[in-house]
């Protein structure tokens, strides 16, 4: 997808992310598809974590706690996607050198449906074409980007079961193993 | 000619000179309101001579640096009360790229945005210098739009959003649409209402007659500094019962008689009261009152650090001492006062500095004063006046008289200085600003413990209502309960934001 080469800083990104990746790889600097990859593969392997062996286990299967949009509130645990988005807010907070976040076309909250022509166009096409990413580049507030799109899966029972049933949801039809948004992560390449 | 030449020089060269030095004295020491482009809104006014705390980059640098550091600074104050009002438009959500074409519309990522500073003529409530209906920027097209995903809004201007009662840009903890839901139907007055951090901190014991008698026997100051009304004070006060001794702030680091006797300060400072009520020096210094104390605010400038800036990296002492004998650094004081305010005071009360003292005697503990007449010695305004009258005030004084149990009273400090409890330990809250502005921020922490919901979004929804202190009921009805709970039983009646 005609991912260019933005050697250092992509080399730098990688350093701090990859977890033992080829060292010949960080020496020749990494390809921006090469470290979305692996940002991606950190992230969603967090947050399978948190929504398998936190909230799947504790809210649904041993039902000892809730999950709750307002979880201070009612005093209950931080929704999988609201885990993910905390994360996604403090990274911007700290850096600029990459942003990510998660979206759907049946968003809950309408904050999370597509803004982009690009993430429309990555959202559909995960969706119809399952276990493959979306790469393209994009311009946004005059900086272009490296935009990846990754699916979402759902990967219990948990988050099927909550998006079915929200009021807010548009659709409820869900099922194990769906596309039911993507992550999108974006590096931008000028500059 | 070359005479008339030679006078021409001179007089250009002297002309620069004078203006230089006179520039010089305004800038650095004169009265720097000269400079100031347009009158500081609400309180900024309070240290609006220390420049330097909100101006912090360099000269000459770029808009977009001028634009993040001005962030940073409005945060340095701002930042605790953005967090604990789980903002709704953080700064942080605005940041990523996919949010750009937004930025064009408002660009949220600035606090300048909408709070632009020095603009008095188009200032509204909250520093506002957007269009009331600013709403409509971002929540009128696509899948933001308001009027689309609820039905119930379709006949709404935007002027109305956050303007009624109903929404608020940042805070909305008492008002988003789960919570409502969740306190509908509620009678407006509960029936034990009561405040439960004040029912802790007015159910702890008093000390007994014999107590009192054996803080009075302890009381150690030097014999020209006894006085019999303040030890019985002191006696009868939570210093004694907390072993805060004559010593402890009149001689801190004294050991002996002596030594006491020698360091002995007759009337110490604030600093002396903050090592141990940290947390209400840390809070007084975010209010009104106290805001002059805040650490962050620009010191008085330091001459050698402003030639070093300039490019004379070893200044002469010399010159150093010139400068700051020339020029008078006029740094806001380091106190707030009456003769400063800008809110409506009693005449009485002029001239007056706002310290701990102010509201709190060194050595008699009147909670009574500090929590209602403290505040009614200077505060003038239609609700500050009309508080006797009101049926809070009935429901002090029947706390007082014993035929109301203890947390019911509603004073000054009830709603203004809200007080919390841990672990047993209460603390109130010494910004008196901190549940002002917007209203429904004093909702929760508040008016929740004795008041239905419902009751509270209406009542402070009625200005006529809040400058009587709240005698009589709410002349009108926010929808925002009943809209919430029909949406929630339709489903079909549009989708979340």
């Amino acid at each position: 997808m005609g991912a260019k080469f933005g050697k250092i800083k992509a080399a730098v990104l990688g350093g701090a992310m990859a977890m033992g990746a080829a060292p010949s790889a960080m020496a020749d600097g990494m390809d921006y598809e090469t470290v979305t990859d692996l940002l991606h593969l950190v992230m969603s392997s967090d947050r399978t974590v948190y929504t398998r062996m936190i909230v799947n286990r504790l809210a649904v299967q041993e039902k000892v706690i809730t999950a709750s949009e307002h979880f201070e509130d009612d005093k209950a645990l931080v929704l999988p996607a609201q885990m993910f988005r905390f994360g996604a807010e403090m990274v911007a907070e700290e850096t600029d050198e990459f942003t990510y976040s998660l979206l759907s076309l049946w968003p809950i909250n309408k904050q999370n449906a597509p803004t982009t022509d690009m993430e429309k166009e990555g959202l559909e096409y995960i969706a119809a074409n399952p276990g493959e990413n979306f790469y393209g580049e994009e311009e946004l507030g005059g900086t272009t980007y490296f935009t990846a799109v990754y699916p979402d899966i759902a990967v219990a029972e948990a988050c099927y079961a909550c998006h079915n049933d929200h009021k807010d949801s548009p659709k409820t039809d869900f099922q194990a193993g769906d596309v039911m948004g993507g992550v999108v992560i974006r590096i931008p390449m000028d500059g | 000619m070359l005479r008339n030449r030679t006078l021409w020089l001179i007089w250009i060269a002297l002309t620069l000179i004078i203006a230089g030095v006179a520039f010089t004295r305004l800038y650095l020491g004169g009265p720097r309101l000269t400079f100031m482009p347009g009158e500081t809104a609400g309180v900024h006014h309070q240290i609006e001579l220390a420049c330097e705390t909100c101006h912090t980059s360099s000269p000459f640098a770029s808009q977009k640096k001028v634009r993040k550091d001005i962030n940073k600074t409005c945060t340095t104050c701002h930042k605790e009360e953005l967090k604990a009002s789980n903002d709704s438009h953080p700064i942080k959500k605005f940041k990523n790229p996919r949010m750009a074409s937004y930025w064009e519309r408002i660009d949220a990522r600035f606090c300048t945005s909408c709070h632009s500073e020095h603009q008095p003529e188009i200032t509204l409530a909250g520093l506002l210098t957007l269009p009331q209906d600013y709403c409509v920027a971002c929540h009128s097209e696509g899948d933001q739009d308001v009027r689309v995903n609820r039905p119930s809004h379709a006949d709404l201007g935007f002027e109305t959003c956050a303007s009624s009662g109903c929404h608020n840009y940042h805070d909305n903890r008492a008002i988003y649409e789960d919570f409502l839901v969740k306190h509908a139907g509620q009678p407006w007055l509960k029936d034990a209402a009561q405040h439960p951090a004040a029912t802790v901190a007015r159910n702890r014991a008093r000390p007994s007659e014999d107590e009192v008698q054996a803080y009075l026997a302890s009381v150690r100051a030097p014999e020209d500094k006894r006085d019999d009304v303040i030890d019985g004070h002191w006696a009868a006060s939570a210093h004694a019962a907390a072993d805060v001794t004559c010593a402890s702030c009149h001689a801190p680091d004294a050991e002996t008689p002596d030594a006491v006797e020698a360091a002995w300060v007759d009337a110490p400072g604030e600093a002396i009261c903050a090592d141990c009520h940290r947390a209400e020096a840390k809070t007084f210094a975010l209010g009104r009152h106290g805001m002059r104390s805040h650490p962050k605010i620009a010191k008085p400038r330091d001459a050698k650090k402003m030639l070093r800036a300039l490019g004379l990296k070893k200044p002469p002492e010399a010159l150093i001492s010139a400068i700051e004998a020339y020029v008078d650094d006029p740094s806001p004081a380091p106190r707030m006062s009456t003769a400063e305010a800008r809110v409506p005071l009693l005449p009485d009360a002029h001239g007056q500095d706002l310290t701990c003292n102010t509201c709190h005697k060194p050595h008699e503990q009147d909670l009574n004063f500090a929590a209602v007449g403290a505040c009614l010695s200077c505060h003038a305004d239609d609700h500050s006046q009309s508080y006797t009258d009101s049926p809070h005030h009935d429901l002090w004084q029947a706390e007082l008289a014993g035929d109301l149990p203890p947390g019911s009273a509603v004073t000054c400090a009830t709603c203004h200085m809200p007080q919390t409890e841990r672990d047993g330990i209460v603390t109130t809250n010494h910004n008196q600003n901190d549940t002002l502005r917007p209203n429904e921020k004093m909702i929760r922490p508040v008016c929740m413990e004795c008041h239905s919901l419902e009751f509270a979004i209406d009542a402070l929804a009625d200005p006529d209502l809040v400058a009587r202190n709240f005698s009589g009921q709410p002349d009108r009805h926010i929808d925002s309960i009943d809209w919430a709970v029909s949406r929630v039983s339709q489903p079909d009646e549009g989708a979340n934001q």
